[in-house]
């Protein structure tokens, strides 16, 4: 079993073991070694990696790991193996819009109980003074509407749950 | 010591211009204090200030836009004189005219000037009546139909805009005359909506053209100088990016024209304070775009070349002294460019991101105009913009280099920026080669894309290093057994 770090969406399964100097670095089939990370500060640290040194500064905030190298910047979610297996079966049954970009809710366009078809409007969000609308992603029954008009959200906030069936 | 009508200034204003302004005042001998709505509690402009009041509002936005509650506060903190920044209620007629009514100098042109630029269509108007150039264009009167039969007789392509609009709101390219209508229509609606002004008109859209604008200085003693010029093509949905000086667009000769002509607008417009007149450029003309009258984000690169402090300058004339120095005491000195960074990710079509600052670190040898503390949460409530840091050099490249090197140097973790998109612009062999104009970054897509894979691996190795589970599970097994093969459960 992989562990797995998730950055838009997608996730990048990796696996680290241990060699005699230092580790080995498991990227699907690709293998990396050695690999290691020395720290100099409790946000700085060089990292070695084939051969080569990159300075690295991060930021660990509970499953979020911030890293930035030669002045880009990447976000990971660490994911729990086992945690990943239960998200899946859970999402099976249900489904969600989620929030493409942080915004505020103009209007919602369904109520709770309401078939909807795929594609059909459910919400109109603003953001930036953009108006984006949100659609089903596939057939289904409005479940839960999670903010009202007028409240803001944060990116990938669920908006709308619907269920395959009605309850 | 100041000899000033005043001895403390509100800064009805928020982000790194309020702190920008703090810095000034504090440089004057002027006491500083501003207002700040909950939110911002934790922000540059209120660590700074001599005091800090907090206002409330419906939302956020709408406590920075309350005339009273800021008027009450001016009393409050017993300040004599208020700056408006940028944005808000800087270029708000009725709030000048109710501040200077409540006995505060407004650090700002007369309500007069604020009127008749904020109109761009009475501005447009003057500015051709006063014998300044503007692009051929239809103004949206009492008959919609006419309207357009005048918009279709300019010819495509053309630009429809908001009569009340600025920042770029609701304008729209008509390239094909069929979609003309329904582009009025969207203007229209979009106006309406954000500026309560469903007035539109339409211009000549200019092809490739490059945004070139001029910032002047008037006194109440009618002198009126120029600061040279500033460029500002690179811009995403309308909105700048990337400012400098001097525009590598201009011969000596056409920079002393569109100098000339701003100061003949501004004269024309018995302007006093600081104010930025923008042209289009294009093919060897300029026309006016419209004048701001208030001070522009992008200052900073003017006060670089000049070393001229345009807050301190905006301070007097709204206290109401000459002008310290004439046009020929000006000097522009080697090249800066401005680079803003954003709370946005340019390869999800800018849409805004959001986030706590975990770690935040600036580089060194660059002004920075921050907006943002270590610890701030960064929320769609505002402008998306964080800082912006200011390059300045003795040539065009070495400042753009300066530039590049310091936001790949910058630290921001916490919070998805704009950062390597700016990186990426400042290496662009078209933007080094000068080769931009408004529509640069669209005609460049692969700009706003990231290559993610690039360098992937190391994000990993440093991910899974860094993750003590993962660490643990490699630790678990003896190095002599994981050199066996790759374990597997």
């Amino acid at each position: 079993m992989y562990h797995s770090f998730e950055v838009d969406g997608v996730d990048h399964p990796v696996w680290l073991s241990a060699s005699q100097d230092g580790y080995r670095l498991h990227l699907g089939d690709q293998v990396i070694a050695p690999v290691g990370f020395a720290h100099h500060s409790n946000s700085s640290g060089i990292l070695t990696i084939a051969g080569e040194s990159e300075p690295v500064r991060f930021v660990i905030d509970r499953d979020m790991i911030h890293v930035h190298i030669r002045g880009r910047t990447r976000t990971f979610r660490y994911r729990d193996p086992l945690q990943t297996l239960a998200s899946v079966s859970q999402e099976a049954s249900s489904l969600v819009a989620r929030a493409p970009m942080p915004g505020v809710v103009v209007t919602t366009t369904v109520s709770p109980g309401q078939s909807v078809t795929a594609g059909m409007a459910l919400m109109m969000i603003e953001s930036m003074k953009l108006e984006t609308i949100i659609r089903a992603p596939q057939d289904g029954v409005v479940d839960r509407i999670h903010f009202k008009e007028g409240e803001s959200f944060e990116r990938d906030a669920p908006l709308v749950t619907l269920s395959k069936e009605g309850r | 010591m100041h000899t000033l009508p005043f001895d403390t200034v509100l800064v009805a204003n928020r982000g790194e211009i309020a702190a920008r302004i703090i810095k000034t005042l504090r440089k004057l001998g002027l006491r500083s204090a501003v207002v700040y709505h909950e939110v911002d509690a934790h922000t540059p402009a209120v660590s700074m200030a001599d005091t800090a009041i907090e206002i409330s509002g419906r939302s956020p936005i709408a406590a920075y836009l309350d005339t009273a509650q800021l008027i009450a506060v001016a009393h409050k903190a017993r300040a004599g004189a208020l700056h408006p920044g940028y944005g808000f209620l800087s270029e708000n007629a009725e709030f000048a005219r109710a501040v200077r009514k409540a006995g505060i100098t407004f650090i700002g042109p007369a309500p007069e000037t604020i009127e008749l630029m904020g109109d761009k269509i009475r501005a447009r108007k003057f500015v051709q009546c006063s014998g300044f150039p503007v692009a051929p264009s239809a103004v949206d009167e009492d008959d919609p139909e006419e309207f357009v039969v005048r918009a279709r007789a300019i010819g495509a392509p053309l630009l429809v805009k908001p009569s009340g609009g600025g920042g770029g709101k609701g304008m729209r390219i008509v390239r094909n005359l069929d979609s003309l209508e329904d582009a009025i229509e969207q203007a229209r609606r979009e106006g309406q909506r954000y500026f309560g002004d469903s007035r539109v008109y339409v211009e000549r859209y200019i092809e490739k053209p490059r945004h070139i604008e001029v910032q002047v200085l008037g006194d109440s003693f009618g002198n009126v100088v120029h600061l040279f010029e500033r460029e500002c093509s690179v811009q995403r949905r309308f909105q700048k990016i990337i400012e400098e000086t001097p525009s590598p667009a201009l011969s000596p000769q056409l920079r002393k024209r569109i100098c000339e002509t701003a100061v003949g607008i501004a004269r024309a417009a018995n302007y006093q304070n600081a104010g930025t007149v923008e042209f289009i450029f294009g093919a060897g003309e300029f026309y006016f775009l419209e004048m701001n009258a208030r001070l522009q984000v992008e200052h900073p690169v003017t006060e670089m070349v000049t070393g001229v402090d345009l807050v301190a300058e905006q301070v007097y004339a709204a206290a109401g002294r000459a002008l310290g120095f004439s046009q020929s005491d000006i000097a522009a000195n080697g090249h800066a460019i401005e680079i803003r960074l954003y709370a946005e990710a340019p390869e999800r079509g800018y849409a805004p991101t959001t986030g706590k600052v975990l770690l935040l670190e600036y580089p060194d040898g660059v002004r920075i105009d921050s907006g943002i503390l270590q610890g701030q949460q960064i929320t769609t409530a505002f402008d998306p913009m964080l800082a912006k840091i200011i390059a300045h050099a003795p040539t065009r490249i070495e400042s753009a280099l300066k530039a590049h090197r310091a936001i790949r140097e910058m630290i921001l973790l916490g919070c998805e920026t704009n950062a390597s998109f700016l990186a990426r612009i400042l290496a662009d062999e078209a933007f080094l080669g000068g080769e931009i104009h408004t529509g640069y970054l669209e005609e460049h897509p692969q700009m706003a894309a990231d290559n993610f894979a690039f360098g992937l691996s190391a994000f990993l190795a440093s991910a899974a290093l860094l993750t003590r589970p993962v660490r643990e599970s490699a630790d678990a097994v003896p190095p002599l057994h994981a050199a066996l093969g790759r374990w597997r459960n």
